[in-house]
Formats: C-alpha cells, sequence, structure tokens
C-alpha cells in the first residue's frame, strides 16, 4: 500500500501567505476526501516512521484511544494497526455544542523498509502516544565495513 | 452566549499570550445539566506538561509534550510534528471558574466547568388551587 502524506495539523495563519496555505490546503482536501461518498471519509492516525541501524520504529498519535483496543500485527514486511476510538458523542444528556475530534475505527498498514523479527516487535502506549518498535532481522541490520589499507 | 468561542489574546497579557507557534488541539465541546466539559485532544501531554489558566472568562490551555528520547535514526515518514498546543477561548459568564476539575487520560485533556446554581435546570412545581 502506497502511503499518502498528511498535511497535519495546522497552525492558525498569521500572515497574508499562511493564510493562502491555508486556503489551498483547505481546497485540497475539499477535493481529496470528495472523491469518496460522503460520510464514509475514513479517519485514521498520523505516523511517524523511522529507521535506525537495528531498527524500524513508528509513532502514532491516537490520543483518546484505549491501547486495549488496539490490533498490532506483522505479515512479512507489512505492519498493520487497527484500532476504534469509541464515539461518545451520541451518549445521552450531553448537548454538544463543538465536535472536533474524529471518532470511529481505522486500519493503517504500511510496508517496512526492512526485514524484521516479528517475534520480538514491542509496542506501549504513552500520552496517546503509540510507539512500535521493530528489531530488524540479523541480516538487514547495517554493518560497518572496515576498509583495510594497503 | 452559551458555549465557548475561539478568541484572540493580544499580545502583552503574559499570562494567556500564545507561543511563537504552536498547534490548536482539536476539541470537543458538550453541555449537560450539570457542567460544560471540553475534551482536548493533546497527544505527548503529561500532567505536568499542562497548563490552564481563566482570567476574565478567558480560558486558555497549553501544553508541552515531552521531547522525543533519543536518537530515532533516518525519518522515512513524517506526518506529525511534536510541538507545543494552545488555544484560548471566550467562556460564557455563567459557569463557576473556581471550580473547574481537569484531567489528563491518554493524551487527552478533560476541562469539567461546574454551572453556577441560577443556571441549573429547576422543576417549578406548579401548584393547583
Amino acid at each position: 500500500m502506497a502511503l499518502i502524506p498528511y498535511r497535519g495539523r495546522r497552525m492558525p495563519a498569521t500572515t497574508l501567505s499562511s493564510l493562502r496555505d491555508e486556503m489551498n490546503d483547505l481546497f485540497n482536501r475539499f477535493w481529496s476526501t470528495a472523491s469518496e461518498p460522503f460520510g464514509l471519509a475514513e479517519w485514521s492516525p498520523a505516523l511517524d516512521v523511522s529507521e535506525t541501524d537495528d531498527a524500524v520504529l513508528v509513532h502514532a498519535e491516537i490520543p483518546g484511544i484505549d491501547p486495549k483496543e488496539l490490533d498490532i500485527s506483522v505479515v512479512g514486511d507489512t505492519l498493520t494497526v487497527r484500532g476504534e476510538k469509541t464515539d461518545e458523542t451520541e451518549q445521552s444528556g450531553r448537548n454538544y455544542h463543538r465536535v472536533e475530534r474524529r471518532y470511529g475505527s481505522f486500519t493503517r498498514s504500511l510496508a517496512l523498509p526492512a526485514a524484521v523479527d516479528a517475534d520480538h516487535v514491542t509496542a506501549t502506549a504513552k500520552q496517546g502516544v503509540l510507539e512500535i518498535r521493530l528489531p530488524k532481522k540479523e541480516e538487514a541490520k547495517a554493518k560497518r565495513i572496515e576498509v583495510k589499507g594497503s | 452566549m452559551t458555549h465557548p468561542i475561539d478568541v484572540d489574546v493580544e499580545r502583552g497579557r503574559d499570562a494567556l499570550e500564545p507561543p511563537q507557534s504552536y498547534f490548536v488541539p482539536a476539541t470537543d465541546v458538550y453541555e449537560t445539566d450539570e457542567a460544560l466539559t471540553l475534551l482536548a485532544e493533546m497527544p505527548g501531554v503529561k500532567p505536568d506538561g499542562l497548563e490552564v489558566t481563566v482570567e476574565d472568562n478567558v480560558l486558555v490551555i497549553r501544553g508541552q509534550p515531552e521531547a522525543a528520547a533519543g536518537d530515532d535514526g533516518n525519518v522515512l515518514l513524517k506526518e506529525f510534528e511534536v510541538g507545543a498546543f494552545y488555544r484560548a477561548f471566550q467562556l460564557p459568564a455563567d459557569y463557576d471558574t473556581e471550580k473547574i476539575e481537569a484531567s489528563v487520560k491518554q493524551g487527552v485533556l478533560t476541562l469539567r466547568l461546574p454551572k453556577s446554581d441560577r443556571l441549573k435546570p429547576r422543576r417549578i412545581e406548579v401548584k393547583g388551587e
């Protein structure tokens, strides 16, 4: 699956040029979601992925998601994260003035950049940030090759 | 005004003014018979990185997430940045700002503002003849 760039949270426009960016962004987002049937646009958490010599690190922003509601799996070289953010907005007795948070279930798959040892993947969630550490298989680890002089 | 609205805080009000750059936390606001509740998403922020200030019915929330520990190596995909959160709301007058309760769980700040007594729904007994 191709990775889809995410524009991230925007800071408020403070100058004219950033206002223009904001408008362009709004326009782009409108058209990018308009291709899907209205109301079915999926929500998925923003990811950061990085690679060190011996591991692949994935961070995801999952504020308000109970770690127990997460399902993380590695099949071959694909990492899949599934989860659900329970929609509380339907609870009775609550009169909502503003709903900006996104709710519902999501699935996100990612092609990993290196072969990983699926048996030793660890995942921790702290303050709504998920960290998945995927140790590389021995053969995928970077090795320093000594260059011998003559 | 019956619900909080976003407000710009002018420079010079030290306790309230925004940092140079910041993210605006996505916030839900709902009202019950007893209170007004705000839920603001601030992933990565611990309780001691949070600051909630009320002055003249202007509510300011700030959060500083913990800096990522150590070397993360080569970045392959970056969909979010880590930085300060900030948002300012003008509150309706009828809430008891002395009694705001704040808590944070799984990166979501919950603020509960109890309604002042005169705003709570009251059942008026209708007397017969």
